[in-house]
């Protein structure tokens, strides 16, 4: 086994297909009120919930940099309220709430999102909204990868830190909630497994057009 | 009505805290896993905000009680788990339609309970109307403020379980109102939250 995953559980809002892929992967499942620094070490991801208690998470900071400075990547959803991570800024919330206002579209490629369309990140069953309604505003050197069409919002990016390591972020609900969708969405969950377990490559900085 | 509100640290529940429209409101934050050595002694309402990791309202369930023994109020919102922290909670889960809204002709299944409870002067029906989390029985003699059609409970107002008084919901408005999803839960929070702090008057 060459990964070494931490996900991190919030307890609430579980998701038992997401739980069922990372267990048929030998990829760790802990709930946050169990973790000490120590298991943070060595691991290669570690996967963040969006409903998790970021204030519990503040806890883990250093935990979290020695992660990244060692190399680690970390895919952490939701709306980043504290500061979790020194870099980023807080989450900023798009000013349109109407269906035009929350269209999806593409920036850039990326593995986890082969094969995915971006109707089917914008709509589930017709309603609109799911993906994203803002975001964790991206450092100037992410690759973005989609952006709400409207107002640019970019609801998640790739960020090689310069100290070390990457964040794979998605400002909205956890983007694994998909998993058992009869769309094109559920490829989302396995193939950001998938990716992490090829090592996290990372992708191209420049934009396509 | 001094409240405190209980801070699962998500930023939902950052949202909701935070928010502008509801500045005044809440006295004291908590944070849910600190919650089991938190003085209450100045606060007069512990509002448990929706989902939350029960394992840290199970911890406090014994300052809880005496909390009620002193004759104040608890407010367990959805995904709270309340029967494993409150005494005298029966909450049955239910699988969650999403979609119901989305069917021709639907009906939400919800029914305006005691019309006469004092929250109806702050809101109405269709803005405690999302999806279900399940739903409650009601206590014998207890108020039941919003219903099923089959009977049951999604929000009740309860002063008979034992002393003290506890409003029991399966709603969760901080969720969706701090996601920025569920305009009916936004709506609830503004009608349900100045009813709280006004002293959450039993009649309209």
């Amino acid at each position: 086994m060459t990964h070494n995953v931490l996900h991190i559980r919030a307890v609430s809002h579980e998701m038992p297909a997401f739980l069922g892929l990372l267990k048929s992967r030998a990829m760790a499942s802990r709930s946050l009120r169990e973790l000490s620094a120590e298991d943070f070490r060595e691991r290669t991801a570690i996967l963040i919930e969006a409903h998790i208690d970021q204030r519990a998470m503040l806890a883990h900071r250093a935990a979290l940099r020695a992660h990244l400075d060692a190399g680690g990547t970390v895919v952490f959803n939701g709306h980043l309220v504290y500061p979790i991570f020194d870099e980023l800024e807080p989450f900023r919330v798009a000013a349109g709430r109407g269906v035009k206002d929350l269209i999806v579209e593409r920036v850039h490629p990326h593995p986890v999102f082969d094969g995915v369309s971006c109707d089917d990140l914008s709509f589930r069953r017709g309603v609109a909204g799911f993906y994203g309604r803002g975001a964790n505003p991206a450092p100037p050197d992410a690759v973005v990868l989609h952006r709400l069409q409207r107002d640019g919002s970019p609801l998640d990016w790739v960020w090689q830190r310069p100290r070390g390591g990457q964040i794979f972020m998605h400002g909205g609900n956890s983007c694994w909630m998909y998993a058992a969708d009869q769309t094109s969405a559920a490829r989302i969950a396995p193939q950001l497994l998938d990716w992490i377990e090829a090592g996290a490559p990372a992708v191209l900085g420049k934009e396509e057009e | 009505m001094r409240i405190a509100f209980v801070d699962g640290g998500t930023y939902y529940h950052h949202a909701t805290f935070n928010d502008p429209a509801f500045s005044g409101i809440f006295d004291v934050n908590i944070h849910a896993p600190d919650l089991v050595r938190a003085d209450l002694s100045e606060v007069d309402c512990l509002y448990v905000a929706s989902r939350q990791n029960p394992l840290d309202l199970i911890a406090a369930r014994q300052m809880i009680a005496d909390f009620l023994a002193a004759g104040k109020l608890v407010v367990a919102l959805g995904e709270t788990r309340p029967e494993l922290w409150l005494d005298n909670v029966e909450w049955r889960p239910g699988e969650t339609n999403f979609w119901w809204w989305l069917e021709p002709d639907a009906d939400s299944g919800l029914r305006v309970g005691d019309e006469t409870h004092g929250l109806y002067a702050r809101l109405v029906l269709a803005d405690a109307t999302w999806h279900r989390h399940g739903d409650l029985v009601t206590p014998s003699g207890a108020i039941s403020v919003v219903n099923t059609v089959d009977g049951r409970s999604i929000l009740y107002d309860d002063a008979v379980s034992g002393p003290g008084r506890r409003i029991v919901s399966t709603l969760d408005p901080c969720y969706h109102h701090g996601s920025y999803f569920m305009p009916a839960a936004t709506r609830f929070l503004h009608g349900f939250l100045p009813w709280l702090k006004a002293g959450a008057p039993v009649r309209r």
